[in-house]
């Protein structure tokens, strides 16, 4: 499916997994990922729970076994190389601080059972310290701090221990909204700073967008896209990708293709497609994805506007949001199909009103039975 | 609680307190605002609640009051609770003599001293006019009793002096303290591994193990008694206090606390450790053992207490040489030479009472809790 | 030194030599750093197993220290208790033991009858006697210890104040030892001891009051007036009340009532009525003792009257009511019976050497009493835990229901206690069937073979002067099975509740 990255991995990549799987008895939980990671990049595994990015990242860090396939660091195979010596570093989502060493000693307990010299250790230890701004804390424990000197101590460890790849498994995830915020442009003006590896786990496409040099959507163990953030927002490879990334998620209308530019989707027999598909799918049953962003309200249309070539569709307001700067309508089609609107400014809309919608169909995707994108010829 | 807000009108106040006085005198339904009241029910547990403590510690205190009464009082049953001895006085001229109070028939109370041989009428001379022999009736002679302690029960045996010169009770509580400190470091040392191994390792054969675990537990000791000893001698440990020691070092009661324990350490720690480059023994030694230290606690408790207490088993491996019994041992055996000698047993029961006392005095809050969440013994 | 003893030193040598080289090789310490060095030494075995097997040998090494001792000290002994039971002679070399099959438990079965000791030759007596004597323990001793365990938890855990000072003092006799426990029982059981003094007082102030005139009318008034006192508070019911509403009618109460039915069975025994209406068997002088088998007749329906009652009262019965009535007519009938006179002259005093007296029945007594004092704290606080385990709200919900304390104690309480009470009896049961260190230290198996139990039967073969090892052996076999059977079988009874 992703023959892409595996045409990508060249002899210079930090990280390369070849065809890695992972089962748990009879049950499959990795199904062969193929991945090849340069140096210097941010990469953010983002998936729903469960869909095996927390193992995928462990199998990487040597926590779990691989049960086929190939992890390669700097060209070498990894497989059998214990956890201490891939030289990885990793920052757990509970932090895993040991709970009965000063914040110095949870520092250094990595550095002394590596045989460090003792005077390096001291150094190290003071200029991460510096570095998050944590040596008040030095001498305290981990139960007396608060959940972000937690994480910054978490992450002073992983730095201390100048690793190849960094790892993080959902860091952020036990921190407050806005803490979350801070800490988020923190890990990334550190990785400018360190221009390390990063290999960064998260559920929450927020994270993924604004930190990402590069995305990988994982689901039910497989790889559903490999790209640059906007890659991914403006060319989602199937449906999957296309909900999951952006928020609010992408509309999806179900309807049928009538022809390589029409579409008959809430009862409105043909609605025009701006970019015709390239090849009719075996099954006509499509579904029209199309951002909230790109359904503009009739009645509001201001000078400038990209009026798609197309009809205006009869909808209902149920809920209107006003935030002041930007509103949200979550409308009703005549057939019954719900849709969000993203409305730049405020709205004169109300609670119950019948709007005129018009898709901007020059950004719809199309997405065939099976969710994969119908490519615009 | 409107209650406790004071109106402004006194008589208001004082009529609220009349009406609650009359209340409280007439009451058949308790309080009507809580609805709860002292009942039937809270006598009853309460008189229950107070056999109890006459039931337990009457035995107990009785003992330890009994044990520095002097061997005259203990000889004669005295049942007063404080310690009284019976006074003796240097009488001049006629030597050191035991005092007692006659009051004659005219209602003259003097002190006297017996002169002659106990009879009906016994020959007694005051002592302020030793010259004078009086006769006086046996029962009409009250002795002088004064309340002295009687250290001599206690340091008799400690000193091996007087009457209890054949006890080495130094000996006893050395043996006891050796295989209660050694057996109870090897206890905690095995057990924790295998608790380890059980609670932080998927391994082949896991449930086997633990299985033979549950296993030793439902084996009564008693029934495997004859040939364990032969096991014992052919360990050439039959005799020795290791032939106590090392049979009841490894208990499955420990294994299940400590795994219950070591369960609710994050697994995450260990992996933290194990990216730290920590060996698997370091992990446990650094890492587990000391977050583990409130299980370890409990269980180094109750390995003191069996160890102490052990009784049947010492008896079997250690009688054939005196120089290892164990004070048990020892008491049993002195309790039974000494039928008579009430205060030195007395006395040494109460020492070998001491040291469990003290420790469940101060811990009794770790025990009673270890106890009821492990529910084994 | 045996060589198995020589074994040992070697691999110490081995351990602490090669260990020491291996960890200095392979590692480099300071000589701050003395206490790692020493830790690592203590685990070098785990580690050499990292680095040989990798992590996937490290679990075995950590089981493998407690897994020896079990296998040497519990597994082992067991398979050779059987071959040890099929060996004779006093050698305790195994190579030296006459194999003579099932000689050894044919001895143990040489009887006319097992259920009867006295017909036994050989080694049967004492084997037997013991057993019996173990049963007839196991048969009283688990159901006082259970049933006072499971009061005191229910007790303790009512206590608001002070819940930890009762929990621990219930505790305290589990901490201490057979041999303090048998010395300071001893002392207080003595003949002349405080129990006997103390009952001899008492003894003496009762019989002072025999002598007093009038006091015969004055007691019997007392005791009506408690009577009434206690059925009035029984009838109107001092219980907790469920509705605000003052014309509801109150509940019969349960405390009230049980002292009420003491009252009633006391003035029963006291009055004998069979016997004053000279019905029932006769004694040796024709006349009526209103007993049969030596039990009060009369006693024991004025027992089962009193239980009645209180279940009728507890739950909420109909016939509550009439039978407060009942019993309050008969026993004002009993109490013009009473001579009182006859109940305050209680003859002399005489001490009783409890521990010693053969054929009273008071050294079993006792063995039971001071058992149950010794191991109650202990069931106590698994029973404790297992009621702090049950959620408050379910105790509301059943006082929003109105559930009289007895229901809710009978269908919320102990349903949801029984997985815990099943642990208790089963755990009981089997150290109950071992009970040695209290007996032996505390009656010595006497007076004669009264106390005797089978744990000092298979100490006393093995261990004292017979050393007759293999006859030990298949009586511990015989144990054995018999615990299993119990065991099993009492799981097997609870098995609906149980949490096993």
């Amino acid at each position: 499916m992703n023959t892409v990255t595996r045409d990508l991995a060249n002899e210079d990549d930090a990280l390369v997994l070849d065809g890695v799987l992972k089962s748990y008895g009879d049950v499959d939980v990795i199904h062969g990922i193929d991945l090849a990671i340069q140096e210097g990049e941010f990469i953010v595994f983002v998936g729903p729970s469960g869909c095996g990015k927390s193992t995928l990242l462990r199998m990487i860090a040597g926590l779990e076994n691989l049960s086929g396939g190939e992890i390669r660091i700097d060209g070498r195979r990894v497989n059998d190389v214990p956890a201490s010596e891939r030289d990885l570093a990793m920052v757990f989502q509970s932090y895993a601080l040991y709970p009965h060493m000063s914040v110095a000693k949870n520092l250094s307990f990595g550095l002394e059972n590596l045989r460090v010299d003792k005077d390096e250790i001291k150094e190290r230890v003071n200029s991460a310290s510096r570095l998050l701004q944590i040596e008040a804390l030095m001498s305290r424990r981990p139960g007396q701090l608060s959940g972000g000197q937690r994480q910054r101590v978490a992450i002073g460890r992983a730095i201390v221990r100048q690793p190849r790849i960094f790892l993080f498994d959902e860091p952020l995830s036990n921190l407050d909204a806005e803490l979350r915020v801070q800490m988020r442009g923190e890990i990334s003006a550190l990785h400018h700073r360190l221009g390390n590896t990063m290999i960064y786990v998260t559920h929450d496409q927020t994270e993924a967008m604004t930190m990402a040099d590069r995305i990988v959507v994982l689901s039910g163990g497989r790889i559903e896209q490999f790209g640059a953030p906007l890659e991914l927002y403006n060319r989602p490879a199937n449906r999957f990708v296309a909900g999951f990334i952006g928020s609010p998620r992408m509309n999806f209308l179900e309807g049928r293709l009538e022809a390589v530019n029409t579409l008959a989707v809430a009862g409105i027999p043909s609605v025009h497609l701006a970019r015709p598909v390239a090849t009719l799918p075996a099954r006509p049953d499509v579904a029209l994805g199309i951002r909230p962003e790109d359904v503009l309200i009739a009645d509001e249309l201001e000078a400038g506007d990209p009026v798609s070539v197309g009809t205006q569709v009869p909808a209902t307001a149920n809920g209107v949001e006003q935030l002041g700067s930007e509103s949200y309508l979550y409308c009703s089609l005549p057939d019954g199909q719900t849709l969000t609107v993203h409305h730049a400014g405020q709205t004169r809309v109300r609670r119950g009103d019948t709007v005129q919608l018009v898709f901007a169909t020059a950004a719809a995707h199309v997405f065939d039975s099976t969710g994969e994108l119908v490519v615009p010829g | 609680m409107s209650a406790t807000i004071p109106s402004a009108d006194p008589s208001v106040d004082q009529q609220r307190k009349k009406g609650g006085l009359i209340a409280f005198l007439t009451r058949t339904r308790g309080n009507p605002e809580t609805g709860s009241r002292v009942g039937m029910n809270d006598l009853l547990a309460w008189a229950y609640l107070g056999f109890g403590l006459l039931v337990i510690l009457g035995p107990v205190i009785w003992t330890v009051l009994s044990s520095i009464k002097p061997e005259t009082a203990l000889e004669t049953f005295d049942t007063r609770a404080l310690p009284y001895a019976h006074i003796v006085e240097e009488v001049p001229g006629i030597g050191e003599k035991l005092l007692y109070e006659w009051t004659n028939d005219d209602g003259v109370t003097r002190e006297v001293v017996k002169v002659g041989p106990t009879r009906k009428l016994t020959d007694v001379v005051a002592t302020d006019d030793v010259e004078t022999v009086l006769q006086a009736p046996r029962l009409d002679l009250v002795p002088r009793d004064e309340v002295r302690v009687a250290t001599e029960n206690y340091l008799d045996p400690l000193l091996q002096r007087g009457g209890a010169s054949q006890f080495n009770i130094g000996r006893l509580l050395g043996n006891s303290v050796f295989v209660t400190v050694v057996a109870t470091l090897i206890t905690l040392l095995t057990n924790s591994m295998a608790a380890f191994a059980l609670s932080k390792y998927t391994f082949r054969g896991r449930t086997t193990f633990m299985l033979l675990i549950i296993a030793t537990l439902l084996i009564p000791p008693t029934i495997i008694l004859v040939s364990l000893f032969f096991v014992v001698w052919i360990f050439g440990l039959s005799g020795t206090l290791w032939g106590v020691i090392i049979p009841a070092a490894a208990t499955p009661t420990g294994v299940f606390l400590l795994r219950q324990y070591m369960l609710t350490i994050p697994d995450e720690l260990l992996e933290a450790a194990r990216m730290d480059a920590a060996s698997e023994w370091k992990i446990y030694w650094r890492i587990v053992l000391p977050l583990s230290l409130p299980a370890l606690a409990v269980l180094a408790i109750l390995s003191v207490i069996w160890r102490w207490n052990d009784f049947l088993w010492p008896l079997i491996v250690l009688i054939s040489d005196p120089s290892v019994h164990t004070i048990q041992i020892g008491l049993t055996a002195f309790s039974g030479e000494n039928d008579t000698a009430y205060n030195y047993v007395l006395a040494m029961t109460v020492v070998s009472l001491i040291p469990i006392t003290l420790v469940f005095g101060f811990l009794q809050k770790y025990i009673t809790t270890g106890i009821a969440t492990t529910g084994m013994k | 030194m045996t060589p198995i003893g020589l074994a040992a030193v070697l691999v110490g040598l081995v351990w602490v030599g090669y260990g020491s080289v291996w960890l200095l090789r392979n590692r480099s310490y300071r000589v701050t750093q003395a206490h790692h060095f020493l830790a690592d030494l203590i685990g070098f075995p785990v580690e050499w197993a990292q680095n040989v097997w990798g992590r996937n040998g490290v679990p075995y090494a950590f089981l493998f220290p407690n897994l020896l001792l079990f296998g040497l000290f519990t597994f082992l002994p067991l398979l050779l208790n059987f071959y040890v039971s099929f060996t004779s002679g006093n050698s305790i070399s195994l190579f030296s033991r006459p194999w003579v099959g099932t000689d050894n438990y044919q001895q143990l079965f040489d009887c006319d009858t097992v259920f009867e000791p006295r017909s036994c030759h050989a080694s049967g007596f004492n084997f037997w006697t013991g057993m019996f004597n173990t049963f007839k323990f196991v048969l009283v001793a688990v159901p006082v210890l259970c049933i006072a365990s499971l009061v005191t938890a229910l007790v303790v855990n009512l206590t608001v104040r002070g819940r930890g000072f009762w929990r621990a003092l219930f505790f305290y006799p589990v901490m201490l030892s057979p041999v303090v426990i048998a010395n300071i029982w001893q002392w207080v059981l003595h003949r002349k001891g405080v129990l006997n003094a103390t009952l001899g007082d008492a003894h003496g102030v009762v019989n002072s009051f025999a002598g007093i005139a009038g006091i015969d009318i004055l007691a019997s008034v007392m005791v009506g007036i408690l009577l009434l006192i206690t059925a009035e508070r029984t009838w109107r019911g001092g219980g907790v009340k469920f509705t605000t509403d003052d014309s509801a009618e109150a509940e019969p109460s349960l405390p009230w009532a049980s002292l009420f039915a003491g009252l009633v069975v006391l003035v029963t025994w006291w009055a004998s009525p069979l016997a004053a209406l000279g019905i029932g068997p006769v004694d040796a002088s024709g006349a009526a003792t209103g007993q049969l088998f030596g039990f009060d007749i009369g006693l024991c329906l004025a027992l089962a009257l009193g239980l009645l009652l209180l279940w009728q009262i507890a739950d909420r019965r109909s016939l509550a009511r009439p039978l407060v009535a009942i019993c309050f007519a008969l026993s004002m009938i009993a109490l013009v019976l009473i001579q009182f006179d006859a109940v305050f002259d209680l003859g002399r005093f005489r001490p009783v050497n409890w521990l010693v007296t053969p054929k009273t029945g008071w050294p079993f007594f006792w063995l039971v009493f001071v058992y149950t004092w010794h191991h109650m704290g202990f069931y106590m606080l698994i029973l404790l835990a297992g009621l702090q385990a049950i959620p408050r709200d379910l105790y509301e919900a059943a006082e929003m229901d109105a559930a009289t304390p007895f229901r809710t104690f009978s269908r919320i309480t102990f349903p949801l206690l029984m997985p815990t009470f099943t642990v208790v009896l089963v755990l009981s049961l089997i150290k109950a069937f071992q009970v040695f260190d209290e007996v032996y230290t505390l009656t010595g198996g006497g007076p004669g073979r009264e106390t005797f139990m089978v744990v000092q039967y298979i100490f006393e073969t093995a261990f004292t002067t017979s050393r007759n090892y293999g006859m030990a052996a298949a009586g511990s076999v015989i144990m054995a099975v018999f615990i299993a059977v119990f065991t099993l079988g009492q799981l097997w009874l609870t098995r609906r509740n149980s949490g096993i």
